[in-house]
């Protein structure tokens, strides 16, 4: 609940490297894994993540992409979060896809230390959620 | 792993490989498990999947390669999703290409777990798998209470193990719209063994919907509430009056720094939107709920806590000893919980002798035609259930009923005393098949412990049934019982024999007593200096001398509205001085 912000402010470009290097290396838990869509844009913007469906839900064995853009506020402001396949889940509106910040406080309540890795990490253990658990889901494979 | 890679070679890109040679790719499995390889990057992905088939018991069509958040197709050529050296690829069992999603996991061989064994789920233990919602684990918390609730409750005596296991909901209430009872349960024992098992905490915490949603949604609030020190620190914090304060003041200087920067406000209410918002909704919720009032106990640490920002919010009201009997206390006026709370805050810790006194001489509202010895027996009973003698004792006490006991007090202290009876109890105490049996005859008591294994080992534990069942604590009880006869006695409003107490219905005479009661329960076991009793008969301008002679000194100089104000402040010289100056006259 502290927040006074680190001494050293991480500039976009910076954090986007590293957390780029996480995605492709690997680095972190696991379950997650994300990267950017395209290597040429210098602004790294566009981002894809994959979130492996949790177990004991039925999303178990799933594949989950999603789209993150960053804008070039980022690690300021988060990124817009949206789910590229189909997904029956609380936090995102089954029109189109988008992660609503109202129903996921992590975006609503963003911080600056948050990144890609633990969004799509609290995603998954919103899915895992007993709201979300057990939720029908569209048949696999489907996109928004 | 230094070979060649035999089987890789087969595609178009031989030449491209041959120049760019092998590259080392970490492969991750979904159970955590990870392995490296060489490859060449020009082979398809189909390709490289044949070759991870021989190493990890997924077959081909089953795997899924994951790579920079894309899922990789079988007829792409790695490097054209750039792979390079030394990067990692995520391979998960997927369902069959053919076959429509058949749930993987009964076909994994037992030799390597399968992903629906996983190491995958590396969530905090305890924030998913939040134990199926446990109502009785409040009840972990609420039972050495029971006993006490039952003494604190309206009065209904029930069978058997002393009404309080119906009045959960009840006690439950006056505990956390009173702060003393809360301190005082803190201080025992039982309580402080319960309260050092973080895992039993997380468990209450977690047995509260409320609670587990926000814990859900704030991963921070996660770890804070996950940390046994944190709770510990809070728990403390509740029982020690000095460190709560400490904290208080600390809490409220940090806030008026924050304030003072710029910029600090917004951030305040940034944070009281975000976070104390749900939580106090969260603890205070079940109390709105009304009906389903499974409310928890930590209402009133919460409350406590988050001083400065609450804003009509539920301030544990100070002074309602009793609710039901709040509108009787003169000095519980100011606190009623449904007014937001503008009062400075008074200091919950202080015992409020007056107010306390006041609600016990207002004999409240009649409960039915309770005999009045029933009400002090059953609430004894109660009690003694908090020490885990309850269903034990009981088969002797309990034969008392409303009858023998209420009669001759002096006879069932003798009776007590009298040394082969003591044996006799415990014998019966020590034997754990007795006891089991006790405890599997009562339903509740039952549930209770189906679902509170902690509980139940501690009914079982012999240290603990022998510290009950010590003549030394036996002798404390006694002595509690005739120091709430007494009472009963000295209070009855109606001025009946205290010999033929039957038909009198001064069945609440006794009960809003309970902080004395609960005092002195408190003392079994361990030390706890403090007498209410006492205290209760101390004369007002006794009791706050030294306020009142700063109160003077501050030139407050109507000695009678400075005792109401200290009464109603609980003896904080500051909020008894913000009252004052509020209601002036």
């Amino acid at each position: 609940m502290t927040s006074s912000g680190s001494p050293v402010i991480v500039p976009r470009n910076f954090r986007l490297l590293e957390e780029l290097e996480r995605g492709e290396k690997g680095i972190g838990d696991g379950t997650v894994s994300y990267g950017m869509d395209d290597g040429e844009d210098v602004f790294m913007r566009s981002w894809t993540g994959t979130i492996i469906g949790p177990n004991n839900s039925v999303h178990e064995g799933r594949i989950y992409t999603v789209k993150l853009f960053c804008d070039k506020d980022y690690p300021d402001r988060p990124p817009s979060v949206r789910f590229h396949s189909r997904i029956n889940m609380n936090a995102v509106n089954q029109e189109t896809g988008v992660v609503d910040p109202r129903h996921f406080s992590m975006l609503a309540q963003w911080r600056r230390e948050y990144t890609m890795e633990t969004i799509l990490t609290e995603l998954k253990r919103e899915m895992a959620s007993p709201a979300n658990r057990k939720l029908q889901q569209p048949p696999e494979g489907s996109t928004f | 792993m230094g070979g060649e890679p035999d089987g890789a070679g087969p595609t178009a890109g031989a030449e491209a490989g041959a120049a760019e040679g092998p590259k080392t790719v970490h492969v991750r499995c979904s159970n955590g498990t990870k392995f490296s390889l060489e490859v060449d990057l020009a082979i398809t992905v189909g390709a490289l999947k044949v070759m991870l088939a021989e190493r990890c018991d997924i077959p081909a069509d089953q795997q899924r390669l994951i790579y920079k958040g894309r899922v990789l197709k079988d007829d792409n050529s790695l490097d054209s999703y750039g792979l390079q050296h030394d990067h990692t690829v995520h391979l998960v069992r997927g369902a069959p290409a053919s076959v429509s999603a058949a749930p993987p996991s009964g076909t994994i061989p037992a030799s390597t777990p399968g992903p629906a064994l996983g190491g995958l789920s590396q969530t905090p233990p305890g924030l998913q798998q939040t134990p199926g919602s446990n109502p009785a684990g409040l009840g972990a918390f609420g039972f050495p209470n029971f006993g006490l609730g039952a003494g604190a409750g309206a009065g209904a005596g029930a069978g058997g193990f002393g009404m309080g296991l119906q009045d959960i909901q009840q006690v439950q209430q006056q505990l956390m719209q009173n702060p003393n009872l809360m301190r005082e349960m803190m201080n025992m024992p039982a309580v402080q063994n319960l309260m050092n098992n973080p895992d039993l905490m997380r468990s209450i915490i977690m047995s509260n919907p409320q609670m587990r949603d926000i814990i859900d949604r704030n991963p921070d609030l996660a770890h804070i509430l996950n940390d046994p020190g944190t709770l510990r620190q809070t728990l403390d914090a509740a029982r020690n009056p000095e460190l709560m304060r400490e904290m208080m003041r600390n809490t409220d200087r940090a806030m008026s720094n924050i304030e003072a920067s710029p910029e600090g406000f917004n951030m305040l209410r940034r944070m009281y939107e975000t976070v104390q918002e749900p939580l106090l909704n969260a603890a205070t919720m079940g109390n709105e709920a009304g009906g389903d009032l499974t409310g928890n106990p930590f209402a009133a640490l919460l409350g406590g806590q988050n001083t400065a920002q609450t804003q009509g919010q539920q301030i544990p009201s100070i002074n309602l000893s009793n609710t039901t009997n709040a509108t009787t206390g003169t000095a519980g006026a100011g606190a009623t919980t449904a007014v937001p709370n503008t009062a400075p805050l008074p200091n919950p810790w202080n015992p409020n002798p007056t107010a306390g006194a006041g609600a016990g001489a207002g004999a409240t509202p009649q409960t039915g035609a309770t005999p009045l010895a029933g009400a002090g027996l059953t609430g004894l009973r109660g009690s003694a259930g908090l020490g885990g003698l309850a269903g034990l004792g009981l088969p002797d006490f309990g034969a008392g009923g409303g009858g023998p006991f209420g009669v001759d007090p002096a006879m069932m202290q003798q009776m007590l005393q009298n040394p082969a009876i003591m044996q006799m109890m415990q014998g019966l105490l020590q034997n754990p098949q007795y006891i089991n049996q006790v405890m599997n005859m009562q339903p509740h008591l039952r549930s209770l412990l189906s679902s509170n294994p902690q509980i139940r080992e501690m009914m079982q534990s012999p240290d603990f049934i022998r510290q009950i069942s010590s003549p030394e604590s036996l002798q404390q009880m006694l002595q509690m019982q005739q120091a709430v006869l007494g009472q009963l006695q000295g209070r009855q409003p109606t001025g009946g024999t205290p010999g033929q107490p039957g038909g009198t219905p001064a069945a609440n005479a006794a009960l809003p007593d309970l902080n004395s009661l609960l005092s002195m329960f408190g003392g079994l076991g361990s030390t706890f200096p403090t007498n209410t009793t006492e205290v209760n008969t101390i004369p007002p301008e006794q009791l706050y001398e030294a306020q009142l002679s700063q109160l003077q000194d501050m030139g407050f100089y109507d000695t009678q509205e400075n005792i109401r104000a200290l009464a109603a402040s609980g003896g904080n010289v500051h909020a008894a001085v913000e009252r004052l100056l509020s209601h002036p006259g």
